[in-house]
């Protein structure tokens, strides 16, 4: 018998398979556990099922496949949770996981927030710290277009 | 009463470098202009500080300051290039359906109404003729013939609340862009940075990341390829390399 991917060291079956195959999490961190073994067995409708509207909205599906199919999923760590027990109705999740993507390995320090809906635990929001891949950021040198408060494609500018 | 003339001689001097787009615009030409999306920290001080809250978001510093943060989907193109779209004879290749930006020109809709003067005045090396021939185009700080100035108002502000919540979700998880803009705010010369165009269609449902990978990148890895051996253009070529990298999967999708 397997152990689950999500580090708990139970049995998958006893674990996360369940909530992957529909029943509810009864826990705020047994979702949270459940989302990132979705991640790592690419099971993206259950990471879509899980999701309040809001936070659907900013989810692109395709972008998520991407991650499912380029990222290798080293293990995940919970760190502490608030509330997000049997008989709360918010709670949050603050965790480490680390993965490895275009031969670099990154670990991802995230605070998840979780709220009840019906009964059932979804994921609402996060705030991530920036150990995850660096958005790419192009700083600008003095010579470039300016700084007053606008720039680009128009006549006259301040430091021209 | 103060009044500005201009008439444009089309010698394509405002064709080259960055272009503010909307993001209809944006999109649509994802096959042609290589993007970024540059945020522009706007202090309280300034004129178009009130203007800039609304067309973008309020951010609190490091210093736990204000400032005001444009994001405008722009065409990234370096200053000393033209643009894609500008042909030999420096006329404009896409005339009818040119970018809003383009269209409003001289006038630039993010700022006031009543603070485009100093814009109005030809940069350097620019001909635009705004001698006495030239029809007057701004009368006591009002434009004359308003329609293209309005419709970029309208689009920019119509597409505030999702560049809003773009924003907010970027700040949320990206602890460093809090840094630069820190950064930015304190640089008096160029204060702006630019990030990957497609930051902003991840963290919406709708967009179809495939269709717009297939278009993007082979524009970002023709501008790398362009800006490679230019040491001043280090920071672009890094730029277009790297947002290449982030839609290669989509660009490689069937
Ligand atoms: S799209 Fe046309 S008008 Fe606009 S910058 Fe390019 S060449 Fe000039
Ligand atoms: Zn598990």
């Amino acid at each position: 018998m397997s152990t689950c991917v999500c580090g708990s060291g139970l049995a998958f079956a006893l674990c996360c398979e369940p909530i992957l195959n529909g029943k509810p999490a009864p826990t705020a961190e047994a979702l949270m556990r459940s989302r990132y073994a979705a991640y790592a067995l690419g099971k993206l409708d259950h990471v879509e099922r899980t999701a309040t509207p809001e936070a659907l909205e900013g989810f692109n599906r395709q972008d998520s496949e991407r991650v499912v199919d380029e990222s290798k999923w080293l293990g995940l760590e919970i760190l502490r949770t608030v509330d997000g027990g049997e008989g709360d109705q918010t709670g949050q999740v603050e965790f480490v996981f680390r993965y490895s993507l275009r031969g670099q390995t990154y670990a991802q320090h995230e605070l998840s927030t979780f709220c009840r809906k019906d009964g059932a635990w979804l994921y609402s929001s996060s705030e991530i710290n920036p150990k995850s891949p660096p958005v790419r950021v192009t700083k600008e040198g003095r010579n470039d277009p300016c700084a007053c408060g606008s720039g680009k494609k128009h006549k006259k500018c301040c430091g021209a | 009463m103060a009044e500005q003339r201009f008439n444009c001689t089309l010698c394509g001097q405002c064709c080259r470098g960055w272009i503010p787009l909307t993001l209809d615009d944006a999109l649509a030409n994802a096959g042609r202009f290589p993007l970024a999306m540059v945020w522009t920290p706007v202090r309280p001080g300034s004129r178009a500080f009130d203007l800039t809250t609304r067309l973008g978001t309020t951010v609190q510093l490091r210093n736990h300051k204000q400032v005001a943060v444009l994001i405008a989907p722009t065409a990234y193109i370096p200053p000393s290039f033209p643009c894609p779209a500008l042909t030999a004879d420096n006329l404009c290749g896409i005339q009818g359906d040119k970018p809003q930006r383009c269209r409003t020109m001289p006038f630039y809709p993010y700022r006031e109404e009543n603070d485009q003067a100093d814009i109005l005045v030809p940069r350097k090396g620019w001909a635009c003729d705004t001698s006495a021939a030239a029809p007057v185009i701004y009368r006591d700080k009002t434009i004359i013939d308003r329609e293209a100035f309005d419709r970029e108002r309208e689009a920019l502000t119509a597409q505030a609340p999702s560049l809003r919540a773009y924003a907010e979700t970027m700040l949320k998880q990206n602890a460093a862009l809090t840094d630069y803009l820190t950064k930015a705010a304190q640089n008096p010369v160029a204060g702006h940075f630019a990030v990957n165009f497609s930051s902003y269609l991840r963290l919406n449902r709708s967009y179809d990341l495939i269709a717009f990978a297939k278009a993007q990148h082979p524009v970002l890895t023709a501008f790398a390829n362009r800006t490679e051996k230019t040491p001043e253009l280090a920071d672009y070529h890094t730029y277009y390399k790297e947002s290449a990298a982030e839609l290669s999967w989509f660009a490689q999708r069937s």
